[in-house]
């Protein structure tokens, strides 16, 4: 299956009179991209913001971010989500790159939400905050969730996915600067010089817990809590048949750009022929009952054997009891005789001394890890704000607090807060981007 | 300038060898032995050196840290620095002793050097900084040095960066770091996996701690007569959340009456914890707290009586220093009311 | 929490779903439950069923703690 990226760099991003893109610059014509996103009824508020790396911008609450892409043969970019079903992972798509939709509610917040900052200490934080971001700021009808704590987020991460796409219409016709090919052979059919490498499956376990629909990662516009491990070709995430769920807390989320982007299958498509044969990906997933992690493990150690994996790499999206999928995953791959490495946050609690992982076990020898969930954060005011700071403290954050003895509330009257790491957008970059990673003091 | 005090064994105090040992604890105004060394880097002033006899530190510990809290009462310090120890254990285990005692009293930071086969590391180094030592007393200069090292950033408020590369014994801290190199998980991924593939040597990031056992407490002998408590982690709460525990990394938590309560009604109890759907507890809380199934065994004899209160809180995030500290709130209650034994449910 | 009670001395069984959490806590007297969710009782099934449920359940954890173990016991259900 071949898929070519055509690159297009954005170095700046205006708003002007025509949806266009010329050396560089990115303009958007701010009336009719609303007007087109209103369509969606549900939608009661909305509007459109810049913010650029440098900039005094702090955005809160964060629902999703999404690279601004089109699919030249005039495919839905993310079907089955958006648009009809059909296999994606093939073709050409065009991406703009250094920038991301990202929205942001105009008030309501939750546990599943984050902030992020464009500037100062808090800058790094993030992978978001450094790059060039098209913020939708908005409020919907979505009475039912308004006061909850878990939210589905529906209005807002269709709009974002759908002003993606929007944007990417203004490269659909031109020639880009630079094209990237993913392009992986059938398992079996593979150059015996490349078979004769350590053949690698890369295993995700997406965030899928949640048992009502319509909160958890999706493949294909399906729930992913309604599906047991599978075999996927990496390209098929790369080019949009995954969106990121609305259920867990921020710092492990993996947004739908991350998944667009995902530098753990660059990475292992960079050394496919080099030092591995890389297989492909086996899309598992995170489940409540122990039964049901079991059961998951199962097919993932099956699927590897069968494939004939010698080595794979588990990724999991959370921690608390994902944790018991993740080294579960791992054991059963072991004990199937598939060397693998984890890749995983750790949660080892504002004073760092905690049990990093709520299993342990010492088959997984070899995690690369991302980044410590409780780290207590405080950061000074910012000029602006994008969204509603109050909902980090007031709706159920899972970095954020109304209020605590000894710390006080996580959002101050003067606008500085104090929060754990969980609250930072997908501050742990598990998905591969990570800088971070875990030492002993 | 800050100031400092030194503690040493008779050796390195120039009191004697092996017969000294029972040496009692002593404070001098001036800097002997070690702290000649000391003094050569460290940016506090040396006020005092206490010596002590090792074996008078082992064998009467408590008036030794008695008497050695009494000279420091009134005197001023911004840092305690003990030995080096080397991989002399008796020396170790009365430098870590004094260091946690002076830590605990006078609440400055306390630094000490041994030499990883020194007994006093594995004991001491989860309260203080242990500097990874010299096996003997000629690796004095160096030991001094790496102690400074630290001691120094500690007074002038410099960060102190991770073990491995300050070279001290990890103290059961972990935190993250942002790499210099900014290598991201990507590639620390796949460099891992070739070389574990490869059958070459690899480091993981996370090296599987050792768990922590308790002995196992004896069984309930009657359970006829029995007083049973319930806890859970499960975040069941009144709904108005009267204690305000919180729905992640908690610190609160709450006790609830039911005394002759038949069973917890859905619209009074709902969990307030976040990491799962709340639906189906919400409905009826009785699935995460079964007061319902323990009214009824009550009823039948199955076990003697039910402590009135369940206690809840929430387990996500929560770390192990906050759950330790509620149990320990918790627990008073129970011996209290001479509960036998405790059912917890947790989610 | 479950150690700092049984190291106070209580005897303690911990009812829950994910036993290998559980074990590397060092939880010694365990009794499953079907899910995180919803420990003792799945809200797909009739209401006499889940009491069937959460009654056996808890009793199996009561009979739990009046049984001595010599080391980290699942007790069958």
């Amino acid at each position: 299956m071949r898929l070519e990226i055509g690159n297009f760099y954005v170095k700046d991003i205006v708003f002007g009179d025509k949806l266009s893109f010329n050396e560089g610059l990115l303009t958007i014509n701010k009336e009719e991209a609303i007007t087109y996103l209103k369509e969606d009824d549900r939608i009661t508020d909305i509007d459109l913001y810049l913010a650029k790396p440098g900039d005094p911008i702090r955005l809160c609450p964060v629902k999703d971010s999404i690279e601004p892409r089109v699919h030249v043969d005039g495919s839905p970019l993310f079907p089955g989500y958006e648009g009809d079903l059909k296999r994606a992972g093939e073709g050409v798509t065009h991406a703009l790159k250094n920038c991301c939709v990202t929205v942001v509610g105009k008030h309501w917040g939750g546990f599943q939400d984050g902030i992020f900052d464009m500037s100062g200490e808090g800058q790094k934080l993030s992978l978001y905050g450094t790059l060039l971001n098209i913020v939708l700021v908005m409020d919907t009808n979505e009475e039912f969730e308004r006061h909850e704590q878990q939210k589905k987020n529906d209005a807002h991460r269709r709009a974002g996915c759908k002003l993606a796409e929007f944007i990417g219409q203004c490269v659909k016709e031109l020639e880009p600067e630079e094209k990237e090919v993913f392009d992986l052979e059938p398992v079996i059919k593979r150059d015996p010089e490349i078979e004769k490498l350590p053949s690698v499956v890369y295993v995700m376990q997406p965030q899928s817990q949640m048992e009502e629909l319509g909160y958890n990662t999706r493949v294909y516009g399906w729930d992913m809590n309604r599906m047991l491990p599978t075999f996927m070709h990496p390209n098929e995430v790369l080019d949009g048949a995954l969106i990121s769920g609305s259920f867990m807390p921020c710092s492990s989320k993996w947004a739908t750009y991350d998944f667009q982007n995902c530098p753990n299958i660059k990475a292992l498509y960079h050394e496919h022929g080099k030092t591995i044969n890389f297989l492909g990906v086996i899309m598992a997933n995170l489940n409540v009952a122990l039964e049901q992690k079991e059961r998951a493990a199962i097919y993932v150690a099956q699927m590897a054997n069968s494939l004939g994996a010698d080595g794979a790499v588990v990724a999991e999206e959370g921690y608390g009891n994902p944790d018991a999928d993740f080294v579960g995953c791992i054991v059963a791959l072991e004990d199937a005789g598939v060397k693998t490495v984890g890749i995983s946050n750790e949660c080892t609690g504002r004073d760092g001394k905690s049990q990093p992982l709520v299993t342990l076990d010492e088959k997984c020898d070899a995690i690369v890890s991302c980044g410590n969930v409780s780290e207590l954060i405080e950061l000074p005011p910012m000029e602006i704000v994008l969204g509603e700071l109050e909902a980090l403290a007031r709706d159920g954050s899972s970095g954020g607090w109304a209020g605590d003895e000894i710390l006080g509330p996580s959002v101050r009257e003067d606008g500085s807060i104090i929060f754990e790491n969980n609250g930072v957008f997908c501050g742990d970059q598990v998905c591969g981007w990570s800088p971070k990673t875990m030492k002993e003091f | 300038m800050k100031k400092a005090i030194l503690y040493i064994n008779q050796f390195f105090g120039q009191i004697g060898g092996e017969d000294k040992a029972d040496f009692p604890p002593e404070i001098r105004a001036e800097k002997i032995g070690p702290a000649l060394e000391y003094a050569k880097s460290l940016e506090a002033e040396i006020t005092h050196t206490i010596i002590c006899g090792d074996n008078f530190m082992g064998s009467n510990t408590e008036e030794a840290i008695s008497k050695i809290l009494g000279f420091l009462a009134d005197k001023e310090m911004d840092i305690f620095i003990a030995g080096p120890a080397f991989q002399a254990g008796r020396y170790g285990v009365a430098c870590g002793t004094i260091c946690k005692a002076v830590k605990e009293k006078f609440g400055v930071p306390v630094i000490t050097s041994m030499n990883v086969e020194n007994p006093g590391v594995e004991m001491f180094k989860k309260d203080m900084y242990i500097l990874e030592g010299g096996n003997i007393a000629s690796k004095m200069r160096k030991d001094v040095k790496a102690v400074v090292a630290i001691a120094n950033k500690i007074l002038t408020g410099e960060e102190v960066g991770p073990a491995k590369e300050e070279g001290y014994f990890p103290r059961g801290i972990r935190k993250q770091v942002w790499r210099e190199d900014k290598k991201p998980a990507s590639e620390r991924m796949v460099e891992m996996l070739v070389q574990k593939l490869n059958g070459e040597p690899f480091e993981t990031e996370l090296p599987m701690p050792k768990l922590d056992r308790v002995p196992i407490a004896a069984a309930i002998k009657d359970l006829k007569k029995a007083r049973i408590a319930l806890v859970t982690t499960g975040g069941i709460v009144p709904v108005d959340n009267p204690d305000r525990i919180q729905s992640a990394s908690a610190t609160r938590w709450g006790r609830y009456n039911i005394d002759h309560v038949d069973a917890l009604k859905s619209g009074e109890y709902k969990t307030i914890h976040a990491g799962f759907d709340p639906a189906a507890a919400d409905a009826d809380p009785n699935v995460i707290t079964p007061v319902d199934a323990l009214a009824a065994l009550l009823k039948e004899g199955v076990y003697g009586s039910l402590h009135p209160y369940f206690y809840s809180t929430v387990g996500t995030g929560t770390t192990q220093a906050e759950a330790e500290r509620m149990a320990n709130e918790i627990i008073p209650y129970l011996k209290e009311d001479k509960v036998d034994g405790v059912i917890m449910v947790s989610t | 929490m479950v150690k700092e009670i049984e190291k106070a001395g209580f005897p303690i069984v911990q009812m829950c779903n994910l036993i290998p959490v559980a074990k590397t806590v060092g939880s010694n007297r365990i009794v499953p439950t079907i899910s995180i969710p919803y420990p003792l009782g799945d809200p797909a099934t009739s209401k006499e069923e889940q009491w069937k449920l959460r009654y056996h359940r808890t009793k199996v954890a009561l009979e739990a703690l009046a049984t001595d173990v010599e080391e980290q016991t699942v007790f069958r259900v």
